[in-house]
């Protein structure tokens, strides 16, 4: 038996556009060159990755084609930087992304349960995003928050100890 | 390279190496054999495969030898039953994704992973797991992808980074779901093929020769490339009189180039065998009539007819030509008829800096080892990649300088320690400001540039103690050539090389097969029969009105604007169906061979004109063996004393041709009218500050690449398909237009 691996970065359109950025958020960017060695500028890589997903929601072409030439980079190299990390999306994700923790405490006390409610909820499956662009749900490797699990973030905010319940409430509370 | 030597055990046995050397070329070299596949000579480590693993004493776990350097008194063992152990379960661990699809892959009898697993291997799989699989797909029209093989070697990645500069493919996703690929999934780069060519399994594949036939049905012939003047060694695989595709890879064959070729090389074939090769000897018997098909007999005879004929004749050659063929139309020039002048075709004539050579040429290896190299002009990426590659080695892994001065920013001039940008079309100013340093404030100015830029290049060059190489591209004109040439001979304590950036496989051999041949043009309005062996270029052609000469003849593969032109046409052979050599840019004369028989009616170059000879009344003495021409050749040219044709036989020990060094030869007039020559030039201009696409120049099509289809959709923007499952050529016209679905039906069934 065979699983099928989708690669989304395969069906990404290459363009020339180039994303433009409000002259703060460039001048961001610049703070974060000067953290590293002037001839190491493509160390600032991932904290630059954070901004472009920060202000275009995900890691789009034209964002990577700014980082291309901010950092003096191919195209290639930010792909593969960007799609070794599970943070860095690489297709549109909702308003809300949801991001569930599967590893071991989590998945041992109840995460695919937990997921299984939510994306039959929301009428999607992991990794999609619904149809009014509100929700998406992934599924994510440890969060550092054993403690507390089952655990997920929202966004970048923790929601801890789960249930059922918890989740239905959170997600109608959710604009 | 003195190194210190010191003792290393290997199984038992001592052995004396270089301080330094990686453990695992040591082992493989002393014949003791240990697998590999991550290592790559001359590429960056990475250690990923876990297949060269070895005991050394006093070291607490077994050692990946390839990233083990070479100290005093280490005791090694290559061989235990706990090394096979772990080499086994590596083995084990890189199926474990495998699809294990032999029977239907390309690479299957020459892979490396399946060649190391038959000898390693645990052939029995414990994973039951599922495994991870991916369709094959299309990276481009001419590299094929199937990446459920790979075995995360990352060889293509390096080769791609440290050879071509390029960072096109690059390993992306996380652990086991980690892939080789693109962003997009489509690659734009300059498409050499090298990382197919490395690549030790079947995930990246050669999309022309894709499901072609198995490789081990493929007779492979070592010849040399038809294209650059670089003169790559290749391995032209054909069966049953068909080429079928070209590598390098180095258990073939192991030249100059190691396992590198360029996009021509490596793909540009489809000529060979191609439907529009011309079949017969063609007559026009008539001005104004047709081509019309005739025996080799009545053309030979009827061409020798016209020549006796007319009044004055002239022989053009072109630099594509082996040197067997040029050196038989030079002896066709000097014995058949008095007074007959010669030229040869080519993108800049060689003669001024052969006349002025002051130092030897440098051949690829030292170009890797250089610690000084200056480039004047040229486009080395797109025109000699081989060169390009060594420099960018040089660079990277050796620390070299690199000057490169030139009117256009390339992928070169980012890894330059200095580029000269300079004003379009004034690059022979440096020269002048090398030759003549009281010149180099005017030179300064026309270049656009700093003169402190050039003290700066003049003090790198001062203090280069290692090789220090000039290269110098058709840029140059006479003048400035000549004073290029004559350069080293001003700095002679100092270990000085030059490299002429020719432009064609055989450029400096046609310079040496005919000396005192006159410019194309002179030839062509001087003479009123013709004798072409090759096409004319474009300017050429349309500056020589061939339709209003007597007569023409030509020898050709197609039937080019030149060819339609002339009045007797000769079915000529291609290089994949001749004996003979080349002389690359190294001053090496390396041999062609013939890998099939020639097509149709068509014979070798230089047996047609010798064969018009004859019918002339003149005896060369040679008729069948390319041999006996290099014999002649050795007899009358003076560089080429002493070359025996069997010598040429191991490409892995190329041969030299001995030009004559001329030291302190008076360049002082050829210095005096380039400065002439650049004070003209413009004061003020514009510089080219926009890089060229790569590939501008590779991906040209011309006579010869625009039989291989691929070529037209690179040349038409490598426009990426929506469906990267099925080739390109099924999805796009060769302009570069999609398909309409009916037509792509028809053209897939």
């Amino acid at each position: 038996m065979a699983t099928v691996a989708t690669d989304y970065t395969n069906k990404v359109k290459v363009t020339d556009e180039v994303a433009e950025f409000p002259e703060s958020v460039v001048e961001e960017m610049r703070s974060h060159l000067t953290k590293y060695p002037k001839d190491r500028s493509r160390s600032a890589l991932i904290p630059l990755l954070f901004v472009i997903q920060r202000e275009r929601g995900y890691i789009d072409n034209p964002g990577v084609n700014f980082l291309a030439q901010f950092l003096n980079l191919e195209v290639t190299d930010i792909w593969e930087t960007a799609t070794f990390y599970s943070m860095f999306n690489m297709h549109p994700v909702g308003k809300y992304h949801i991001q569930m923790c599967k590893t071991l405490s989590c998945k041992i006390l109840g995460e695919p349960e937990l997921t299984d409610h939510i994306c039959s909820k929301l009428g999607i499956k992991p990794g999609e995003t619904t149809k009014d662009g509100k929700f998406t749900v992934t599924r994510v490797e440890c969060l550092g928050s054993c403690g507390t699990a089952p655990m997920m973030q929202i966004g970048f905010e923790y929601h801890e100890n789960l249930t059922k319940e918890k989740l239905d409430d959170l997600i109608d509370s959710l604009e | 390279m003195a190194e210190e030597l010191i003792k290393v055990t290997i199984d038992g046995q001592e052995f004396e190496v270089e301080k330094g050397r990686p453990l695992i070329d040591v082992i493989n070299e002393k014949g003791f054999g240990v697998p590999s596949f991550c290592y790559y000579a001359d590429l960056e480590l990475q250690a990923s495969c876990r297949m060269c693993l070895v005991r050394i004493e006093k070291m607490p776990k077994l050692q990946a030898s390839c990233v083990i350097r070479c100290t005093d008194g280490m005791e090694v063992t290559t061989k235990s039953e706990e090394i096979e152990k772990a080499q086994r379960a590596m083995g084990e661990f890189l199926l474990a994704n495998h699809p294990l699809d032999c029977p239907v892959c390309d690479r299957g009898g020459e892979c490396e992973l399946q060649e190391v697993i038959f000898d390693w291997g645990d052939v029995e799989e414990r994973f039951d797991e599922p495994k991870n699989a991916h369709p094959e797909k299309f990276l481009s029209p001419i590299v094929a992808n199937d990446q459920q093989r790979c075995i995360l070697c990352k060889r293509c990645t390096r080769v791609c980074h440290e050879w071509m500069g390029e960072d096109a493919i690059e390993a992306g996703n996380r652990g086991s779901n980690t892939v080789i690929g693109t962003y997009g999934g489509w690659l734009n780069c300059s498409q050499c093929g090298n990382c197919i060519e490395v690549c030790p399994t079947g995930t990246l594949l050669d999309g022309v020769y894709r499901h072609e036939t198995r490789p081990w049905e493929l007779d492979q012939t070592i010849t040399t490339c038809t294209y650059c003047s670089d003169g790559c060694q290749l391995s032209v695989g054909s069966r049953a009189d068909e080429v079928h595709r070209i590598v390098a890879r180095d258990r073939y064959v192991n030249g100059i180039n190691g396992e590198f070729l360029c996009i021509k090389g490596r793909f540009a074939h489809g000529f060979v065998n191609h439907g529009d090769r011309i079949k017969t000897p063609l007559i026009r018997y008539k001005k104004g009539g047709k081509l019309i098909p005739s025996t080799w007999d009545d053309a030979i005879a009827f061409a020798a007819e016209r020549i006796k004929e007319s009044k004055k004749a002239g022989v053009v050659a072109t630099s594509r030509l082996t040197n067997e063929t040029v050196h038989t139309l030079k002896r066709f020039a000097d014995e058949c008829r008095d007074g007959t002048s010669y030229a040869v075709s080519d993108t800049y004539d060689l003669a001024p800096f052969f006349e002025n050579l002051s130092a030897p040429l440098c051949t690829h290896k030292e170009i890797r080892f250089a610690e000084t190299i200056v480039v004047i002009g040229g486009d080395v990426d797109e025109e000699q990649p081989l060169t390009a590659k060594q420099i960018r080695q040089a660079v990277r892994n050796g620390g070299a300088n690199l000057i490169l001065v030139n009117d256009t920013p390339s992928r070169l001039s980012h890894q330059a320690s200095q580029f000269i940008h300079v004003n379009p079309g004034t690059v022979e100013a440096f020269v002048l400001a090398l030759a003549d340093p009281s010149a180099a404030d005017m030179a300064a100015a026309k270049m656009g540039i700093g003169r402190a830029e050039i003290d700066k290049a003049r003090e790198t060059a001062n203090a280069t103690k290692g090789d220090l190489i000039i290269m110098f591209g058709k840029e140059l004109g006479a003048e400035a050539q000549a004073v290029a040439a004559n350069l080293p001979s001003r700095h002679e304590n100092r270990n000085v090389k030059l490299h002429p950036l020719a432009g064609y496989c055989n450029s400096v051999g046609a310079s040496d097969m005919m000396p005192g041949r006159k410019p194309v043009a002179d030839v062509v309005a001087g003479s009123d029969a013709l004798l072409i062996a090759g096409s004319l270029s474009d300017e050429e052609f349309a500056a020589a009105d061939l339709a209003s000469k007597p007569f023409v003849a030509v020898q050709e593969l197609f039937l080019t604007d030149t060819a339609a032109a002339a009045d007797v046409v000769f079915p000529a052979a291609s290089f994949a169906e001749s004996d003979g050599t080349y002389t690359n840019n190294d001053g090496f004369v390396q041999r062609v061979r013939r890998a099939i028989d020639p097509v149709h009616q068509a014979k070798p170059d230089w047996m047609i004109t010798s064969l018009l000879a004859s019918e002339l009344g003149a005896d060369f003495g040679y008729s069948f063996s390319a041999s006996a021409v290099f014999r002649s050749i050795a007899e009358s040219h003076e560089a080429y004393e002493g070359l025996r044709y069997p010598d040429l036989k191991d490409e892995t020990r190329p041969v030299r041709v001995k030009h004559k060094l001329v030291s302190g030869a008076d360049v002082s007039g050829a210095v005096a009218s380039l400065r002439d020559r650049v004070s003209q030039f413009p004061d003020a201009a514009d510089k080219i500050t926009e890089e060229p696409r790569v590939g501008h120049k590779l991906h040209r099509v011309t006579t010869m690449t625009g039989k291989t289809p691929q070529f037209h959709l690179l040349a038409n923007g490598n426009p990426k398909p929506d469906d990267l499952l099925v080739s390109p050529l099924f999805q796009f016209n060769p302009d570069g237009s999609p398909k309409k679905e009916e037509e792509s039906e028809v053209a897939a069934g």
